[in-house]
């Protein structure tokens, strides 16, 4: 599981994040809603090693990520997949897949590796294709593909829908969903796209200028009219 | 008061009556002290003329350029070759002098850097730096390229000031004993008897900071990579006319009308080389070479820093400024930022080319070895440790250029350092230096005491 | 034509000096963005420690290594201690920053093995090689040269596809961030492809010494040939710079063949300029090299 305690994140005066808890379950897909510039990204940023948080603590099963780099939080089993469809343009299919998880033995990357060629058949076919020929729902999985390779424990999405076609928004949402239930992951989603985050997670929270304003299941968030109105806009 | 201080005339009056003062302060000193600190007066002023347009063209509009150095070749060649070579101005009847030079070798700064600034303006940092490291190497070397008219690698000598009634034509020198001695177009053949290294050794150990910005005694200049095993060493490098060490060729015969104008008193008119000499030596003649050097170099800095101040603090600096914090939003604003970085350019190369020209008449001499990849690399020594951004900053900057050698060399003597040592400290002193103020404090020494200063004053605000 | 011929053949040597040389300045440039106008004082104090060292222990061989490594040694130190600090700063600083460590490196150079031009010993025969009855203008030290770089670029090309190490750098000069969050240790990562362009040019440097000598300033030109060439390369590709390099070898060779060597500066500028005016992401490249 997950944790979060407490956490604040300033940029210079600006406070981006303030005194954010919550939780990640494994096997399930939380969600984190909210509008522009709530502060989505930088809680995952701040997840991830990018940005270091002024106050408050994150832990994985016990062990605490705050404070470290962002390559030693991979190495504990927390991956993120960055916004916009982060791959290494240059670089072949194949490649962005191997640098994931480049620490694991050989023999672990080539399972994986081949476990992600299974779930995103289309990345097999183009393998040795650059990433940047690419279309962008091909460029979302293979970001995806490349956060798996280091075996995660704890899967960080920042706005996968971005851009991507209505179809290949839900194909994705779905296939992360099935990935948290079967690979017992625990999965954090930042959408803006309330309603189709809503859909594929367990739970959920609201963000809203820095500050979580409700969390609860996804349903009950869903449902909730008021909250609707007032943060999401529809 | 204030909204008088606003207008951008009074504005063009407080800057006049600035610099006005500076030049007059400037000028009393240069007549009080003696020869070799104006000799120094004259460096510091001439290395100021160029930073100017460093701070215009690295500080403001934010691109780094290695090509000074080269433009101000350009100036000192086109200086040196009208002198030389043209009796009147082109055109018209007026006859040729020093100031007619110096706009000509103007004109030519604006020409190359309207070209260079054409070609760089829109170029990254590391591109438009190695462009113009290419310009400050490849510049100098077009010399050799025509040794008839620019003298090759020895350059060519020149007389200081300019001779009134100019050059003698080369005819009417047939009658005297050593005629192609004292023409500039004869010095490769009288290179040969013109460089015996003790005199050579003498003018380095009493002039040093002519090569600043290159370790004393070694060639200013790489030989080549390709292995072609020509490389300029110093011992082509003719001697400085200051010193007077291989000046005695040319007498006073030679230029009977050679009475310059500034200080000079005419009955007590030598050679301007002989001058120097006596000079030198703590004999008072009358005219002193240097301190003539000293005025020209002034007052061209007063001038060109005139011109620069109102730009910096002008309309033109901020749009400078805009363009190299963000192209794009000066962009949408309305600003060129192709136009505004050539402009940085242009004004910076015309800066550097009457730099140049002012170098070449203290120096009495122009060659590829004066204007070397050195002198580019000390001029930008110069300007980031006195502050990218500032006009004072390059005034310091300029100051610690000649003072430093100068400050070393009396250190070296005083405790006996090898010669190898003092000649090279200078410059690891400069590269260490430069590399410190990038790393902590970028704005040199200008952006160190203004945050010294705020610091002071933020402290004393809390307290008090 | 057997002239021009003649003259072709004799730059292959120089061009793989300053191949070497612009893969050097393409490696930094690959790993943190930033040129290295220092990788020549680097190399040239480098070659010094190579010579100091020959007169040490009388082989070639072994002031080779001595290069090499302190090739390695020197880049690291220079980025760890100027560049990384400078890293958040404006590109101005950076460029700056490189060239206050070339004045330095070579002002201590010249302090301690003094300002005046030094022969380096010539390993192997320079002497025109005779084959089918006619003289070639290539010595048996041009083909030492050429086959130094051949197997220098295999060795990198390897490196590069071949290895995790390669991938890791490749991924970080063209995404850093995701390279992290791959778990790619980039500051190490950085670190490394410093070394690398430090071993290669030492080696140019200790190559090209038996032919011009060795003095602190003796490789400012070799700087310019060689960034003219990285540029012209695209300075982003390895095979760009090599290929590019060995092409300017060749050209300046042929114009000081029919003209002066001295002129060979200002051709390397005619070069360069038409290539930015015209092509200015280069021959192989992709990056941009302009600005607005």
């Amino acid at each position: 599981m997950l944790k979060i305690d407490g956490m604040s994140v300033s940029y210079g005066p600006v406070q981006a994040l303030r005194d954010v808890s919550l939780e990640v379950p494994r096997g399930e897909v939380t969600a984190v809603i909210g509008a522009n510039g709530a502060g989505k990204s930088t809680l995952m940023r701040t997840l991830a090693g990018l940005v270091r948080p002024a106050a408050g603590s994150a832990t994985l099963d016990g062990h605490s990520l705050t404070g470290r780099k962002p390559e030693d939080v991979v190495r504990m089993g927390v991956s993120l997949v960055p916004e916009g469809r982060s791959t290494v343009p240059e670089l072949t299919v194949d490649e962005n897949l191997r640098l994931g998880g480049m620490w694991r033995s050989k023999a672990e990357r080539a399972s994986t590796h081949a476990e992600v060629y299974d779930m995103f058949p289309v990345l097999g076919d183009r393998r040795s294709m650059r990433a940047d020929t690419l279309s962008g729902g091909e460029r979302q999985q293979l970001a995806i593909g490349r956060a798996l390779m280091s075996a995660p424990e704890c899967l960080l999405l920042d706005e996968p829908s971005l851009g991507l076609a209505p179809l290949i928004v839900t194909q994705i949402l779905e296939l992360v969903k099935r990935l948290a239930e079967e690979s017992n992951l625990a999965v954090l989603l930042v959408e803006q796209n309330a309603v189709t985050a809503l859909r594929v997670a367990h739970s959920a929270v609201v963000l809203n200028l820095g500050q979580v304003v409700m969390s609860g299941s996804a349903a009950d968030i869903a449902s909730h009219e008021e909250l609707r109105h007032a943060y999401l806009g529809y | 008061m204030q909204n008088l201080l606003r207008l951008p005339g009074a504005r063009l009056v407080t800057h006049a009556v600035l610099v006005l003062a500076i030049w007059r302060v400037a000028m009393l000193v240069t007549d009080a002290v003696d020869p070799l600190t104006d000799y120094y007066i004259a460096l510091v002023a001439m290395y100021a003329t160029a930073m100017f347009g460093m701070v215009i063209l690295v500080g403001l509009s934010g691109q780094v350029s290695l090509g000074n150095g080269a433009l101000m070749a350009i100036g000192g060649y086109v200086f040196a070759v009208t002198t030389l070579n043209w009796q009147t101005v082109p055109f018209t009847s007026f006859p040729m002098n020093g100031t007619w030079a110096i706009v000509f070798a103007a004109i030519g700064g604006v020409v190359a850097g309207l070209l260079i600034g054409i070609l760089g303006a829109r170029l990254r940092g590391p591109y438009l730096a190695g462009l113009t490291l290419g310009i400050a190497v490849g510049i100098p070397a077009i010399a050799n390229r025509f040794p008839d008219l620019l003298g090759g690698e020895t350059g060519l000598e020149l007389t200081v000031p300019y001779p009134d009634g100019g050059y003698a034509p080369v005819d009417d020198t047939g009658t005297t004993d050593e005629p192609v001695d004292v023409l500039p177009t004869a010095q490769a053949g009288a290179s040969g008897d013109a460089t015996p290294a003790p005199g050579d050794e003498l003018t380095l150990d009493t002039f040093p900071t002519e090569q600043a910005a290159l370790p004393t005694g070694q060639p200013p200049l790489a030989s080549s990579g390709t292995g072609t095993g020509d490389e300029l060493t110093l011992d082509t490098f003719p001697t400085a006319q200051p010193s007077g060490g291989t000046g005695d060729e040319l007498t006073l015969d030679t230029f009977p009308t050679a009475t310059p104008e500034p200080v000079a008193s005419p009955d007590l008119s030598s050679a301007p080389i002989d001058g120097g000499t006596d000079a030198l030596a703590g004999v008072d003649v009358g005219f002193v070479l240097e301190r003539w050097q000293a005025g020209l170099a002034v007052a061209v800095a007063c001038i060109v820093g005139f011109v620069a101040l109102n730009l910096v603090r002008g309309r033109q600096g901020q749009v400078w400024r805009a363009v190299r914090d963000d192209p794009v939003a000066a962009a949408v604003s309305g600003i060129s930022p192709s136009t505004s970085k050539v402009s940085a350019f242009v004004v910076s190369s015309l800066f550097a080319a009457v730099a140049g020209a002012v170098f070449a008449q203290i120096l009495a001499y122009v060659g590829p070895g004066a204007f070397g990849l050195g002198l580019s690399l000390s001029l930008l020594v110069g300007i980031v440790l006195g502050g990218r951004g500032s006009l004072v900053g390059a005034l310091l900057g300029a100051v610690l250029l000649v003072w430093l050698p100068e400050f070393v060399l009396q250190l070296a003597g005083d405790r006996g350092w090898p010669e190898q040592v003092t000649n090279n400290a200078p410059n690891l002193i400069y590269g260490l230096l430069v590399v410190l103020v990038v790393l902590v404090a970028p704005g040199g020494i200008v952006g160190g005491i203004q945050a010294g200063y705020a610091r002071l004053r933020g402290r004393a605000g809390r307290s008090g | 034509m057997t002239q021009l011929i003649d003259y072709i053949l004799g730059g292959a040597g120089s061009g793989m000096i300053i191949a070497l040389m612009a893969l050097a300045l393409v490696l930094t440039w690959r790993a943190t963005r930033v040129v290295n106008f220092a990788q020549v004082g680097q190399a040239m104090f480098t070659t010094f420690i190579a010579l100091s060292l020959q007169t040490l222990t009388g082989s070639w061989w072994v002031a080779l290594l001595g290069a090499l490594v302190a090739g390695a040694v020197v880049g690291v130190v220079v980025q760890y201690l100027v560049l990384r600090p400078v890293k958040r700063m404006d590109t101005s600083g950076a460029i700056i920053a490189t060239f206050g460590v070339l004045i330095a490196l070579q002002a201590a150079a010249g302090m301690i093995w003094g300002g005046d031009s030094q022969a380096y010993p010539q390993p192997f025969n320079n002497t025109a090689l005779t084959v089918f009855g006619r003289e070639w203008p290539i010595s048996a030290y041009d083909l030492v040269v050429i086959g130094f770089g051949v197997a220098l670029v295999i060795g990198l090309t390897l490196l590069f596809t071949r290895t995790n190490l390669g991938l890791a750098m490749r991924a970080t000069a063209f995404n850093p961030e995701v390279a992290r969050l791959s778990g790619v240790r980039v500051s190490r990562t950085l670190t490394i492809g410093w070394a690398l362009a430090g071993i290669v040019g030492a080696l140019a440097g200790v190559l090209v010494a038996p032919v011009s000598g060795i003095s602190p300033n003796s490789f400012d030109i070799l700087l310019v040939f060689a960034f003219t060439a990285a540029v012209i390369g695209g300075l982003d590709s390895l095979i760009g710079a090599v290929s590019v390099g060995i092409g300017t070898g060749l050209i300046l060779s042929v114009v000081s063949g029919y003209s002066d060597s001295s002129n060979a500066p200002v051709v390397a500028l005619i070069l360069l300029a038409l290539n930015l005016a015209l092509k200015p992401e280069g021959i192989f490249g992709h990056n941009s090299a302009r600005s607005v």
